[in-house]
């Protein structure tokens, strides 16, 4: 059973900001999606599995080797605001 | 209205034996997206200008007599979550608005290297999170056999700009089985390779141990062609390994005596026509020499919990990179910094990605994570075991791809519940690795397309495009009929 504080405490934890008025709705989405999610409980999983990997995928390191990469000021195009090579937020007051 | 799909083998020899130039061909593909797409929605930006300077190259380089390369001057669409440099990719996103990646997806950079002419970014639901395309911030794509329908999801798009011949083939991306299920939608071919072997470099994140990109074509023959080209080893990618082989020499293999697995829980809560659409696929089989070998698997009745919660999971960790900072929309009105994160992500996300963050947060939350995140990763593992003991005694295994056929419009609206259970056979795939590829089996009662599903083992692709490619000429186009308004040339 999910509550309105779960749901708070999710939401400040996924950083996202819930309208009052939504609370109540998500909460009944929640506990469903979460009451379905709970039927894995029931499942027997075999005991010596244990999940680490698929495929037999393992890390792929590759040496430290300095390239050329993509210029600064290419890739601080898609930020809203800033300059001169910054990130800007602005201190403001919600009006 | 009556239709000619052309497969690219027939494209390039129109080409070659200069009956019609790429400029051409690809003016004509421009001309039908203008008048098809204001219906369809399967575009959500159009590339005419760079496909028309693509295909001038390729004229050139026919003028010049090269050959050209396997896809070198096919008109095709790419899912808007496959980043393209210069090229706005959204994702299907308010939050992703605007932004402009920097460079190319391994897959495009290997398709443009070809000469592939692309037409546009195709419409997709909201972070690929959706089984109709309609969790898009631009609305949905519609099925072209009947715009009262959806054409599925996530890669919605992909599959109506193929089927409405407004692009010659698709990439999309397949989490849980959003290449197969608007394959399955449209009368397509779709093929969700073995994890690891297309790379997933530049792809935007789901959920990265379950993603994979691939091919929407209109036969298997061009899928094969398709996942030929783009399966290779990629640095950049930490999981790729690329192919073992081609799989399009070994189309033409006889299937006498391979042995096709059908497991009885894939059929529980399938629609009758779609159970009896498959027996009729699984009898032609029988009829080319395969073996049928019915089995039981109990774990499947696990999947779409474990599915959910990994990917979930997942999820709330790959989307946290969105904070309004580096990229993307961005609240105007905040207090402070934590206030603008919360903001920016509760104004730029759509409900089910916020919905979708909010359960994987859940299940990994302090005093949650064991029983869900550590249980389902478990239970992957013995889902990845039985599938592994299934293909000890089976080459390939047959399934349906979605238990209806297209959804109508506004499916997504209602219990987010009923939308997941959809995924019900298309999701193993994914927790397991394996190639799986929906191909069209048959209609329903009101011409939608069925589709059903062939599975393999890790990197054994050719073999499923192989049964599919023979079933497909046995059936000598008769499951294209009336399919795609057109016939397949």
């Amino acid at each position: 059973m999910v509550t309105r504080e779960d749901i708070l405490k999710i939401a400040k934890l996924s950083k996202l900001s819930v309208d009052e008025n939504e609370i109540e709705q998500i909460t009944k989405d929640m506990s469903e999606i979460i009451g379905f999610a709970d039927t894995i409980n029931s499942a027997v999983e075999d005991e010596d599995v244990e999940f680490d990997d698929i495929n037999d995928i393992v890390n792929a390191f590759h040496e430290d080797v300095v390239v050329d990469s993509y210029d600064r000021e290419e890739i601080l195009k898609n930020r809203s605001g800033g300059e001169n090579g910054y990130f800007m937020i602005k201190r403001r007051k919600v009006k | 209205m009556e239709r000619t799909f052309s497969k690219i083998k027939h494209i390039k020899k129109l080409f070659e034996t200069k009956q019609v130039s790429c400029t051409e061909l690809t003016s004509e593909y421009l001309d039908r997206i203008e008048e098809e797409n204001k219906v369809l929605n399967a575009y959500i930006r159009i590339t005419g200008e760079e496909a028309l300077q693509t295909a001038k190259k390729v004229d050139e380089k026919i003028a010049r007599g090269e050959s050209l390369m396997p896809l070198e001057g096919i008109p095709m669409s790419l899912k808007d979550n496959i980043s393209t440099n210069g090229i706005e990719t959204t994702c299907g996103s308010n939050i992703l608005k605007g932004y402009v990646p920097i460079y190319d997806a391994t897959v495009w950079n290997i398709l443009k290297n070809q000469n592939a002419v692309l037409l546009g970014k195709t419409n997709m639901d909201e972070f690929a999170m959706g089984s109709s395309c309609e969790t898009s911030c631009f609305g949905g794509a519609l099925n072209p056999h009947d715009t009262r329908h959806v054409a599925g999801g996530s890669s919605g798009g992909a599959a109506s700009s193929v089927a409405g011949n407004i692009a010659v083939y698709g990439l999309g991306s397949d989490t849980g089985g959003s290449v197969r299920q608007p394959a399955s939608f449209c009368g397509l071919v779709g093929l969700k390779p073995t994890y690891g072997t297309v790379s997933r470099y530049g792809l935007i994140a789901y959920a990265s141990s379950l993603d994979q990109i691939g091919p929407i074509a209109s036969c298997v023959e061009d899928a094969a062609c398709i996942y030929d080209s783009i399966s290779v080893y990629d640095s950049n990618d930490a999981t790729s390994r690329g192919s073992r082989s081609k799989t399009s020499d070994k189309l033409d293999r006889s299937i006498k005596g391979m042995k096709i697995g059908v497991a009885k829980e894939f059929f529980d809560g399938i629609r009758e026509d779609i159970k009896k659409s498959i027996e009729k696929a699984i009898k032609v089989y029988e009829d080319l020499g395969a073996e049928i070998v019915y089995f039981n698997m109990p774990q499947i009745k696990n999947v779409l919990p474990v599915y959910y919660i990994i990917a979930c999971a997942e999820a709330s960790s790959n989307l946290g990179r969105y904070d309004g900072i580096r990229y993307g929309y961005k609240s105007e009105l905040y207090s402070d910094v934590n206030d603008m994160i919360c903001k920016t992500r509760s104004e730029g996300f759509g409900k089910e990605v916020q919905r979708r963050i909010m359960l994987g947060t859940y299940v990994l939350s302090a005093g949650y994570y064991d029983a869900y995140y550590k249980k389902a990763q478990k239970l992957r593992g013995s889902i990845i075991r039985a599938f592994k003991s299934a293909f000890e005694s089976c080459d390939v295994l047959l399934a349906p791809t979605v238990p209806t056929t297209a959804f109508e419009l506004n499916f997504t609206s209602k219990d987010p519940i009923e939308t997941y259970l959809t995924d019900i056979c298309t999701v193993s795939a994914n927790i397991a690795g394996l190639p799986a590829l929906s191909i069209p089996c048959g209609f329903d009662d009101k011409g939608l397309p069925i589709g059903m599903q062939l599975i393999a083992d890790s990197f054994e692709d050719a073999k499923i495009l192989n049964a599919a490619y023979q079933y497909e000429q046995q059936m000598n186009g008769e499951i294209y009929k009336h399919c795609n308004g057109g016939e397949i040339i």
